[in-house]
């Protein structure tokens, strides 16, 4: 008798009722858990609804073959170990059952003492089995993480966003992820392929460069290509040489990043730096103009004339000046969000102030203010700087942009989360398509209603920046000729 | 002396300080100016004065710029025949990339010529000097 640890499990598929109930009854007093089945399809069914040790199959069953029983269980189950039982025995089926994976033929009619022998030996087999199973599962856990690390690292490269490219030294391609061929817009290459006609020009010269060297520095050479025109895709190559454990040179790992984005920053920041550069070359012209007039002894200018000229100069180097200090708070205001100084602040009280600064220029156009400013108005917090900023850029517009006798309104409210401050004015107004540019440094709107007002072009832009930097919210509404209302949300609580 | 051919010059430039100091120079080389500060001005005096020569500023930020009003000026029967120059300090080092230096781009800019500022009215005077030269 086979000890066991646990009952080992057997099924038994018979149709004649007598046998069945017989070696169940047989199984189960040697200690067997037992299950049974009277026909083919109910074998079928119990075979192949959980493992069993070992399966006693009948040949013939009137539903359906026992080889087709035993495929089917062997199928989902191939470590059960099947027996056919036949009175019918021949060569033929012994061998084809066995193809099929039958472990033995019990020959009907068998002995109690046959029929336990044979099952006994199947228990053995099934031990061995598993216990095959069991070493070799072992032996492929050891194996898989050896495995995994190099799968790993290559599932890795085969899936970063930059293009990865191995050449040897003849240019033949050793490894390649499909980044590269994206980027490169290749369709098909191979592993052992020379690829040096189906790179861009500009790496196969350094590649070329690199291999062409005896001594080569472990060094990387960069490249910038542009793939699609119109700046649409464009790489940047950096090109290493790969050496052999023995320093000679192996070959070269290109690899490929998509500079794209960063190269439209760098033309937005040139382009930026062409209009401060036109900016400020308009009023030097300017004031060199009229210097060069003033200290021509050739060019008869009366003494009224020339005074003129230097205020004219005057007027333009004060223009010049406050577009380099507009400039600055720009760049400050970059850089600047974490030195702010922020504390509680009263946006009413700094309205009084700048209003204060700006009484000349508001009499001077005979400007009427209407203040409707709302009562235990909470504080926020905020650089007072900052906010003395936006509202005396939005005053002096206002007051600029306004009629003569005209007037301007301030509201300043709450809601639940924001310090609301309105600012409007009986000015020129602006067209639709002139509002969508308002806020865009250097846009200045210019007609015969703006000749002769002053300005960098950079206030608005200034503004917008500020209320942002502060999660706040800006907005413009206008209508031509009649005038203009800036609204401003700002958050009463940081947190 | 001044030919005939360049006595009157129409000066178009949205930028009024710039516009009297280069009216002023040419006058005190003996030409006569006429001046305009729109690009709808200009075609309004071109048409009335009849100029000799046109100078016309690039960059007039209005609707009419000096390209529109270089280009009617070049389409027009009489503007066909003398210089139009282009003024703009808008050079290679500010990134506006584009001269008249080709017969191409001539006639892409539809000018006879590009004029840097500051203006040197000397430079000036010469370069519209050698355009009546050579075309007539």
């Amino acid at each position: 008798m086979v000890v066991q640890n646990s009952k080992s499990n057997i099924l038994i598929v018979e149709d004649e009722k007598g046998l069945r109930l017989g070696t169940q009854r047989l199984l189960e007093e040697e200690g067997y858990a037992v299950s049974a089945a009277e026909n083919g399809n109910e074998g079928i069914k119990l075979g192949t609804s959980k493992e069993f040790d070992i399966a006693v199959i009948d040949l013939r069953m009137p539903d359906i073959d026992g080889l087709e029983v035993l495929k089917e269980i062997k199928n989902v189950y191939p470590n059960t170990v099947c027996f056919i039982a036949t009175a019918f025995a021949s060569y033929e089926t012994a061998i084809q059952a066995t193809r099929i994976g039958a472990y033995g033929y019990i020959p009907k009619p068998f002995t109690p003492e046959e029929f336990i022998y044979q099952i006994e030996q199947g228990i053995k087999q099934r031990e061995l089995i598993l216990s095959a199973e069991r070493l070799k599962k072992e032996r492929e856990e050891n194996l898989f993480e050896l495995a995994s690390e190099k799968s790993r690292l290559n599932a890795i490269i085969k899936s970063i966003n930059e293009g990865v490219l191995v050449l040897n030294k003849n240019g033949e391609l050793a490894y390649y992820n499909y980044a590269a061929l994206k980027y490169l817009n290749i369709r098909e290459i191979n592993i052992g392929e020379n690829v040096i006609d189906k790179l861009p020009s500009k790496i196969v010269a350094v590649v070329k460069t690199i291999f062409s060297n005896d001594t080569f520095l472990l060094k990387t050479y960069t490249v910038q290509i542009e793939i699609k025109p119109n700046n649409e895709l464009i790489l940047e190559a950096a090109c290493t040489p790969v050496p052999h454990p023995d320093g000679s040179l192996a070959g070269v790992v290109v690899t490929l990043g998509n500079i794209t984005e960063f190269k439209k920053i760098e033309v937005i920041k040139s382009q930026f730096v062409s209009m401060v550069a036109h900016e400020m070359k308009t009023p030097l012209a300017a004031v060199q103009g009229f210097l060069n007039i003033i200290v021509d002894d050739t060019i008869n200018v009366e003494k009224e004339k020339r005074k003129d000229y230097l205020k004219r100069s005057i007027v333009r180097l004060k223009s010049l000046t406050d577009l380099v200090n507009d400039l600055l708070d720009i760049s400050r205001m970059e850089l600047r969000t974490k030195h702010r100084e922020i504390e509680n602040i009263k946006v009413k009280d700094i309205l009084s102030n700048v209003l204060q600064m700006l009484e000349l220029e508001i009499k001077k156009k005979n400007i009427t203010v209407q203040k409707n400013i709302e009562e235990k108005l909470p504080a926020i917090q905020a650089d007072q700087n900052d906010i003395t900023r936006i509202i005396s850029n939005l005053l002096s517009n206002a007051i600029k942009y306004n009629k003569e006798n005209g007037s301007i309104g301030i509201k300043l409210g709450s809601s639940p989360n924001y310090l609301i401050l309105q600012i409007s004015d009986t000015g020129i107004g602006m067209k639709p398509e002139e509002r969508s540019k308002l806020f865009s440094e250097f846009y200045r709107i210019k007609n015969d209603r703006t000749r002769g007002i002053s300005g960098t072009g950079l206030g608005l832009s200034i503004v917008k920046r500020i209320v942002e930097s502060y999660h706040g919210k800006i907005e413009v509404d206008s209508q031509f000729e009649v005038g203009t209302t800036f609204t401003i949300n700002l958050p009463i609580n940081l947190n | 002396m001044i030919s005939d051919k360049l006595k009157k010059i129409l000066l178009v430039d949205d930028d009024i300080d710039l516009l009297e100091q280069n009216k002023l120079l040419l006058e005190s080389k003996g030409f006569s100016v006429v001046t305009a500060e729109s690009g709808k001005e200009g075609w309004e005096i071109f048409q009335k004065e009849r100029p000799n020569a046109v100078i016309v500023d690039l960059i007039m930020e209005q609707m009419d710029s000096g390209f529109v009003l270089c280009h009617k000026i070049k389409k027009s029967s009489y503007g066909k025949s003398i210089p139009v120059f282009m003024l703009t300090s808008a050079t290679y080092e500010t990134g506006f990339k584009f001269s008249a230096a080709t017969k191409e781009e001539k006639e892409w800019i539809k000018c006879d010529g590009i004029i840097h500022k500051p203006v040197v009215v000397e430079e000036l005077i010469s370069k519209l000097e050698n355009y009546v030269e050579a075309t007539h």
